[in-house]
């Protein structure tokens, strides 16, 4: 077994005696283009992401308010005939409750593991809200945390995420300054539409091991 | 204009006619030309085949013909001879400061054809009086697409040959499959790597193959002809070189 | 002339191996086969070309890209030449956040650390995802076999390698696993696995493996993973899925256990925006995978999943040895796989040929370098040196570069065979002499009359037979060009 004190010695010492220096050979395929890098403005945060996302096959829904992403995710989860919904433990999310009970789907808020363990597993939607979401690329920004279990958002095969449009960011070098130099959740997720594989002949497969049928509700 | 020919071994040996067309071409563009006649090879093989010391030494001798004559450039109809000089003799004397100036100072003045002729004389077809009947795929050597990053000069002359139609081909960035002595090491990849690439000329219509470097034209020639292909196999320079007959 | 005499009875193997042309047997035999193998031949030209018109297609809406390349050369060249700092910095930080770190000089150390964790723990099912770092040290095959007292079920996430897995088969191909299996051969491992006949239909196979895993991930003790990236500065870990099998790996599981080349290191988070933007793209032809994955350390109090336990190895296995070499730029690699997808060797053969968990032109370079120079001594010659690899490398490494040094590492340590050095000393003297060069040329054009036939050299066993086996050898010209040149152009 490898002592840490020697593991580290002994890479010191090849990092201070090595008396090569890397040449960084010239390239032809990534000259710098002649136009500058664009600053990329993007005018519409909200229209970017869902129009991103949307090409990924997940599915994006502007609401005007909060009465109206209720109604979305009522209505979602009717169309998918489910039974039961878990989502996280969230202000935001509290007022969900209700209208859900009225249609008929029960609604699962985990508190403790052994209560997410044992609904994730068998509910027909999981919601939950997202901490950011980045236009660019049509990812969602999951941070975990006190009552916002990581299955909420993975074992459910149909995934649906409330955020506010004020939360959506340009790029991706952006959602990461979020975190740099700061302290990191103990999990960050960057997650981008449905799950997909093209293990099999290239073709694709989509829901493979997490939700394959995701939905991401903008408010404002 | 005074240039040195550097004229690579195989040219030299196999196919001189390529050599000839080049000083038709330079002294038809009121280039001087002088062959500077103690080269022989730049080394290269030894090179690749990871026999450093030995193209070193190679090297040297080069250095030591070219050093002795007065030019303002050095012409190679090679993109893989040229790029051995001009980035693989730094490469090689790395550790040797004196000799690693020589070296830049000699690659600084090396010049692939086409790029001489685009870039350095502005000459075009239309003023070498060019004509070819056919229709015709390029190849890009790696080294001439890659190090010295020579894509447009070669299709901006051969564009302009009167009677010459050239025509894009599939996959046209991959290597042919030479490598040196890869061709020999490693026999069989390297002629299945050919036959990618005569699949790809197959599907082009072309009946003319022409690159600027030699060396990939010997070996996709050697596989066309073993195939049973008849496609006419020429350098840019015999394409250019009006007095080549367009090369047949 | 030896060419007179009736062809002798010779071992080819052996006169190769002396001669010019140098031991490379295994590359080229495996080679050829592959290339002949036509299924084979066009499952690797759909993935590759696939995969090259992707990362085309999306690092050209990226104005930035090289800029981005530059960052990250520089960025990991920074990191090697302080590995030893930022990796002391990782584990720290890891450590803060209350996970646990373990320093591996080889893969015997890992197995030994996972095999009595798991031992403590008394882990029956332990799900992975997909790792190359694990595949290198052969993780599952030797837990099971030096901890068979366990009876441990390790089950592999990724469709792809759970495919391989079953089927006793090793990836061929850093980002597509099985990109060599045909619909039909993937159908038969299934219908084993599910003991009775699955329709050859991706979708109905797909829903199968998603069930048979979904248990497995809700069962599971231990989650192994690999590292695309760690933060020395958060002590993050960054890995990237499509499939989600990544982030179940880490969120379901009481242990998480993480297996990272010490190389995989990058000393700040705000790097990421360098690396995150480059890897998928290059790799999937994507802006982002669909999971990119930061994990920092065991679940955080009052949080409902996440491991427990976290467990960082940080592995050497032959790395730290490339460090201050001329070879530290190949541990700069992030593994997107650009390189195989644009190499015209491995179009070719596919990565099996290669014999090695690495394949592709990053897989020729780093093969012999950890495993020791005399091993994998074919690799560094299964390359034309195109620059194609090193053209599509999202990070610069000149890995043609790299080839040709690791050849003459091997005329250095006199790998290269006899014969072949005494060739090259021929070749050598020949060629700084132009008087020795004029006397061999016209020795040669002798020595080839008798051999001419149709305007070629005929095949003839000897120093051409390598290249007349499969393509015509033109001739010596009747006057060279010097002699024209004297006679007057």
């Amino acid at each position: 077994m490898a002592d840490r004190a020697e593991f580290l010695a002994s890479i010191r010492h090849r990092t201070r005696t090595g008396k090569y220096k890397p040449t960084h050979a010239p390239d032809v395929a990534w000259t710098p283009k002649e136009s500058p890098p664009e600053t990329r403005l993007i005018e519409d945060p909200s229209a970017r992401f869902i129009e991103k996302l949307e090409a990924l096959k997940g599915h994006g829904f502007r609401a005007e308010s909060g009465d109206e992403a209720r109604e979305y995710v009522v209505s979602l989860a009717r169309s998918r005939g489910a039974k039961l919904l878990v989502r996280w433990d969230d202000e935001e999310l509290a007022g969900f409750d209700a209208p859900l009970a009225d249609a008929g789907v029960e609604v699962a808020v985990p508190r403790d593991p052994e209560g997410l363990r044992e609904v994730a597993g068998r509910a027909d939607v999981g919601l939950s809200t997202a901490s950011w979401a980045i236009a660019e690329t049509g990812s969602l920004v999951l941070e975990s945390g006190q009552g916002r279990g990581r299955s909420v958002t993975l074992l459910p095969p149909t995934y649906v995420a409330v955020l506010r449009a004020d939360r959506i960011l340009g790029t991706v070098p952006e959602a990461i300054s979020k975190y740099a130099g700061g302290k990191v959740p103990a999990n960050v997720c960057f997650h981008t539409g449905p799950s997909r594989s093209g293990d099999i002949e290239m073709s694709l497969v989509v829901g493979m091991h997490g939700p394959g049928d995701v939905h991401v509700v903008v408010v404002g | 204009m005074r240039v040195a020919l550097f004229v690579p071994c195989y040219v030299d040996l196999i196919t001189p006619e390529v050599g000839v067309s080049v000083v038709r071409l330079l002294r038809k563009l009121g280039v001087e030309v002088i062959y500077p006649e103690g080269q022989t090879c730049c080394g290269q093989p030894a090179f690749n085949s990871g026999f450093f010391d030995e193209a070193r030494s190679v090297a040297r001798h080069f250095l030591d013909v070219f050093e002795g004559e007065r030019f303002d450039y050095v012409v190679c109809p090679s993109g893989s001879c040229a790029t051995m000089v001009s980035h693989y003799y730094p490469f090689l004397l790395e550790e040797r400061p004196a000799e690693r100036e020589r070296a830049e100072a000699m690659g600084g003045r090396v010049r692939e054809l086409s790029d001489f002729l685009v870039n350095v004389v502005g000459a075009n077809a239309g003023d070498l009086g060019a004509r070819y009947e056919g229709r015709a795929v390029f190849h890009t050597g790696c080294h001439g697409r890659r190090e010295l990053g020579l894509l447009e000069e070669p299709r901006e002359l051969l564009e302009g040959v009167e009677g010459l139609e050239l025509v894009e081909w599939p996959n046209e960035e991959l290597c042919c499959g030479f490598g040196g002595t890869f061709s020999v090491k490693m026999p069989d990849v390297s002629t299945a790597m050919a036959d990618e690439k005569i699949k790809a000329l197959e599907g082009s219509g072309a009946d003319t193959l022409i690159s600027g470097d030699s060396s990939c034209l010997m070996h996709l020639a050697g596989r066309l002809r073993r195939t049973g292909h008849d496609t006419r196999v020429l350098h840019l320079a015999q394409v250019l070189d009006p007095e080549n007959g367009g090369g047949k | 002339m030896e060419t007179k005499k009736p062809p002798r009875q010779r071992d080819t193997r052996d006169r190769r191996e002396e001669g010019i042309v140098s031991p490379v047997e295994g590359f080229n035999e495996r080679g050829r086969k592959a290339a002949g193998d036509k299924a084979l031949h066009d499952a690797i030209q759909l993935f590759t070309h696939k995969s090259v018109a992707g990362r085309n297609a999306v690092l050209n809406a990226l104005p930035e890209a090289p800029e981005l390349r530059e960052r990250a050369y520089g960025i990991k060249q920074r990191t090697m030449a302080n590995l030893d700092r930022y990796l002391e910095q990782m584990a720290d930080a890891v450590e803060d956040r209350g996970g646990n770190v373990f320093f591996a000089d080889d893969g015997e150390d890992v197995v030994r650390y996972i095999g009595e964790l798991a031992r403590r723990r008394g882990a029956k099912v332990i799900t992975k995802s997909k790792s190359m770092a694990t595949e290198e040290i052969e993780l599952n095959h030797r837990l099971e076999e030096d901890y068979a007292d366990l009876d441990l079920e390790i089950v592999e996430t990724d469709l792809g390698e759970w495919i391989a897995q079953l089927a006793g088969d090793t990836p061929s191909h850093i980002v597509g696993p099985i990109l060599h299996m045909n619909l039909e051969r993937v159908t038969k491992i299934l219908s084993g696995a599910a003991g009775e006949n699955l329709p050859p239909n991706v979708q109905a196979l797909a829903a199968f493996a998603r069930k048979r895993l979904r248990q497995k991930f809700l069962t599971a003790d231990v989650g192994i993973t690999g590292a695309n990236f760690g933060v020395a500065e958060t002590g993050t870990i960054v890995t990237v899925t499509n499939e989600g099998n990544g982030r179940l790996v880490t969120s379901v599981p009481p242990v998480h256990v993480v297996v990272m080349g010490i190389e995989k290191l990058i000393p700040r988070f705000e790097d990421l925006s360098v690396f995150t933007r480059l890897l998928a793209r290059s790799g999937t032809g994507q802006e982002l995978t669909v999971y990119t994955n930061f994990v920092t350390g065991p679940r955080a109090e009052g949080e409902l999943d996440g491991a427990e336990e976290f467990h960082l190895i940080l592995m050497d296995n032959g790395r730290s040895k490339l460090l201050g070499t001329p070879f530290e730029e190949a541990l700069y690699c992030i593994r997107c796989g650009a390189c195989l997808n644009v190499c015209p060797v491995y179009r070719q053969t596919g990565g099996h040929a290669y014999g090695s968990t690495y394949s592709g032109p990053i897989g020729a370079v780093i093969t012999p370098l950890l495993k020791g120079t005399d091993e994998a001594k074919d690799l560094p010659h299964a390359s034309s040196l195109c620059g194609a690899c090193w053209e599509a490398c999202p990070v610069g490494i000149p890995l043609h570069d790299l080839l040709l040094k690791l050849r003459n590492h091997q005329v250095e340590e006199g790998l290269a065979g006899k014969g072949q050095k005494a060739a090259f000393k021929v070749f050598e003297n020949t060629m700084k002499s132009p008087a020795l060069y004029n006397i061999s040329r016209k020795a040669g054009r002798l020595a080839q009359k008798p051999l001419l036939k149709d305007g070629s050299v005929k095949p003839v066993p000897g120093p051409t037979s390598g290249w007349t086996g499969s393509r015509d050898l033109p001739p010596l010209a009747k006057k060279s060009f010097r002699e024209l040149w004297k006679e007057g152009i």
